[in-house]
């Protein structure tokens, strides 16, 4: 029991990595809280369902294409509303209102397009995508159901979404400390002043990371079925405190961080079930209120201010 | 004679007035007052209802108003109706705006113990009948509080009776021994628990309780749960919660690869539609669950039959993306109940219109069943048999498997 609840706590710790990533890049880079960043997760888990239900799409390859279209979205969305925040005389604290705004107006609109009745994609479709990875890879074929790890099981869809959260966790620490969009966009994140003082297009740079933030959530969504049973247009605000917890664990502001919130998250959430599951929904307030108690700035909070 | 006439017109005129008063006394319509969740967790058991009932207003409506007897004469109905978005604060300011703002003749409860819970005071403070379509919570029933009546599902305490009475019975012969239990801490989950709990330990059977677990109704992800379920190695797994705590059970059951003998939910039975669209028939197949109204052909004794309920509710709700199914039927039979009490109440007070709802109890017969309640105005009657999903196609087909009386088939025991 216990080591099953801590390799299950991993890979869902690991999705929630992936589902507070773009939420920290966000905040790291314009100091705003997107109180719509569940939406945005749920948007994506719509568009890969219809994706899959219209087109018969595997949700693998319709990562790619739910990450284009929110990372696109993203960018005209940033000029509509973040310069004119990042004007007012405290844009953190506006950015609570006007996202929360956003998130209301989203949930709604999705309700009336999709229903409030809960969807879902078949849970062997990602498994699918597994064996059909796996078998090019061993050479023979691999037959579709649960994953062992280390003797225990687990099912397919937990582990692609653990592979593919471990990617994208990978992708942002590569955009960040190996490009140059990258360098320039810590340089904002570290001071948005002198950022500007150096000629950097902070307006861009932003733009971009806004973009990536919003993606990084739609994919979060496309997994969202399977890790969290179904899809709903009401998800949004839930999955938001979640990972606005799973942030602050590891440190705002440090997207890289997120990765060890996540996982200190799931692997907690996993042992509360196990042992005190009445409990286990209190698990983000409880952990928000210790770290903010404890270490306000994140367990790896320090390291932010030198990023 | 001058004093003759006089006399005779004074008579006639006492009788004139006293035919005429009531019809000038009536109301230009009858309010009901009710709550509905169009986003949020119980969205998608509380859109059924509501459109359930709305189908019924609107029906009575176009055939002029439903009558009341106490005005002897045909009313229209009125519906003012607010979204608490699955809230439970929400719900309890709109349930006050309700009768002290617009002043409703009848009170009627959003869907679900949840968020019929925060009415129960509420309704209770202010001499409010309460009309509570499908929160079965036993707690909302005391002998203390006369302002609450249940129309449209059995209570909780009741509700899982043929399910522990299988096991008892029929489980030791089939090689059931070993019974986990899974809810959701609500009223309405938290309370058959209970029932089943206290139902098996009384049966002085060879059944034990192995797992015995509660989690939060807003519990999304099983496969720890799961695992430690089968480390208690149990005969019978019964999972307690709401649709959406349903689906993702059953997907998670699916796709761990877990194979329980016997796995029991409620949804599957009660919204068998959205349990095939999220779950499949393949992670359906041998499932037990209820057997609902939606699936049993009650002979109602007035109102629609259930053909052309489901029709009628085809047509006018067949573009949405509300599912028919077990709660549509409660939010009609709602209605039906109203009708009958209406027709039958001497006024609009509301201990005059529980007086008429009681009544009816064990007289009427409707889409739901037997209608018939206990003194604390908890629903005993509407009672529904335990069944068992089969697959066919992309559908599943429903086998009553108890009581014996009114069984279709024999159960699949182990699941294959």
């Amino acid at each position: 029991m216990l080591v099953y609840s801590l390799l299950a706590g991993l890979l869902f710790g690991l999705y929630f990595s992936l589902i507070g990533l773009g939420l920290n890049l966000v905040f790291g880079v314009m100091r705003i809280v997107n109180l719509a960043h569940g939406d945005f997760l749920m948007l994506g888990a719509f568009l890969a369902f219809w994706l899959f239900t219209l087109i018969s799409l595997n949700p693998i390859p319709a990562i790619f294409i739910v990450f284009v279209v929110f990372a696109i979205v993203g960018l005209p969305l940033y000029y509509l509303l973040v310069p004119r925040l990042l004007r007012a005389k405290d844009p953190e604290m506006l950015s609570f209102i006007l996202f929360f705004g956003l998130s209301q107006v989203i949930e709604a609109l999705a309700t009336i397009a999709f229903g409030t009745s809960e969807r879902s994609i078949p849970g062997g479709e990602l498994g699918r995508a597994i064996v059909a990875v796996a078998s090019l890879l061993t050479g023979h074929h691999v037959e579709n159901g649960p994953v062992d790890i280390f003797g225990q099981t687990f099912p397919a869809a937990w582990v692609a979404s653990g592979i593919a959260s471990g990617i994208a966790v990978l992708l942002v620490y590569v955009y960040l400390y190996r490009t140059r969009l990258g360098y320039l966009t810590r340089a904002v994140m570290v001071h948005r002043e002198e950022a500007i003082a150096t000629g950097i297009n902070v307006h861009r740079v932003s733009a971009i990371a806004f973009g990536i933030g919003l993606g990084l959530a739609s994919v979060a969504g496309v997994f969202a079925p399977f890790m969290l049973g179904s899809i709903t247009p009401a998800m949004g605000v839930e999955v938001t405190v979640t990972s606005f917890t799973v942030i602050v664990i590891g440190s705002l502001g440090k997207p890289l961080g997120t990765l060890l919130g996540g996982i200190i998250y799931g692997v907690s959430y996993m042992f509360m079930q196990s042992y005190y599951s009445s409990w286990a929904n209190l698990l983000p307030y409880v952990l928000l209120v210790a770290i903010l108690l404890v270490r306000p700035s994140g367990l790896l909070g320090r390291q932010v201010r030198r990023a | 004679m001058t004093r003759h006439a006089i006399f005779a017109g004074l008579i006639a005129s006492v009788i004139s007035v006293a035919t005429t008063a009531p019809a000038a006394d009536a109301p230009k319509e009858i309010s009901l007052g009710t709550l509905y969740a169009s986003s949020g967790r119980f969205a998608s058991i509380s859109m059924p209802v509501h459109y359930g009932l709305k189908l019924w207003i609107d029906q009575k409506n176009a055939e002029g108003g439903v009558f009341v007897k106490a005005f002897n004469k045909k009313i229209p109905l009125k519906l003012v109706a607010y979204d608490d978005q699955s809230n439970t604060a929400t719900a309890a300011t709109l349930y006050n705006q309700l009768i002290t703002q617009d002043k409703v003749d009848i009170l009627i409860a959003d869907s679900g113990s949840v968020l019929t819970s925060v009415a129960v005071p509420i309704a209770r403070d202010h001499k409010m009948l309460l009309i509570n379509q499908t929160g079965t919570g036993a707690t909302f029933f005391t002998p203390d509080n006369p302002y609450i009546v249940l129309m449209a599902d059995p209570v909780s305490s009741v509700w899982p009776k043929p399910l522990a009475d299988f096991i008892t019975h029929d489980g030791p012969h089939l090689g059931i021994k070993r019974v986990a239990i899974l809810y959701a801490t609500n009223d309405f989950t938290g309370t058959q628990a209970n029932a089943v709990r206290k139902f098996i330990k009384e049966s002085n059977s060879d059944v034990d309780i192995v797992f015995d677990q509660g989690i939060p109704t807003e519990t999304s992800s099983y496969t720890v749960l799961l695992n430690n379920i089968k480390a208690s190695n149990p005969d019978a797994v019964i999972h307690l919660g709401y649709a959406s705590n349903d689906i993702a059970f059953l997907r998670n059951v699916q796709d761990s690869g877990i194979k329980f003998n016997f796995v029991f939910c409620i949804y599957p039975g009660l919204e068998t539609e959205l349990l095939e669209k999220n779950v499949g028939s393949k992670g359906l197949n041998y499932v037990f669950t209820y057997v609902p109204s939606s699936q049993i052909a009650y002979q109602s004794q007035f109102g629609m039959s259930l053909n052309e309920y489901e029709a009628a509710w085809q047509q006018k709700y067949g573009n949405t993306n509300v599912e028919f199914g077990f709660n549509s039927v409660a939010g009609y039979t709602t209605g039906l109940v109203l009708e009958k009490a209406l027709a039958a109440a001497t006024s609009l007070d509301q201990l005059e219109l529980r007086k008429a709802i009681f009544s009816l109890s064990g007289n009427l017969k409707t889409l739901d069943g037997t209608f018939a309640l206990d003194e604390a105005g908890a629903q005993i009657g509407e009672i529904t048999p335990l069944g068992q999903l089969i697959a066919e196609g992309d559908h599943v087909k429903f086998v009553t498997v108890w009581p014996h009386d009114v069984s279709t088939g024999k159960p699949i025991y182990p699941r294959p």
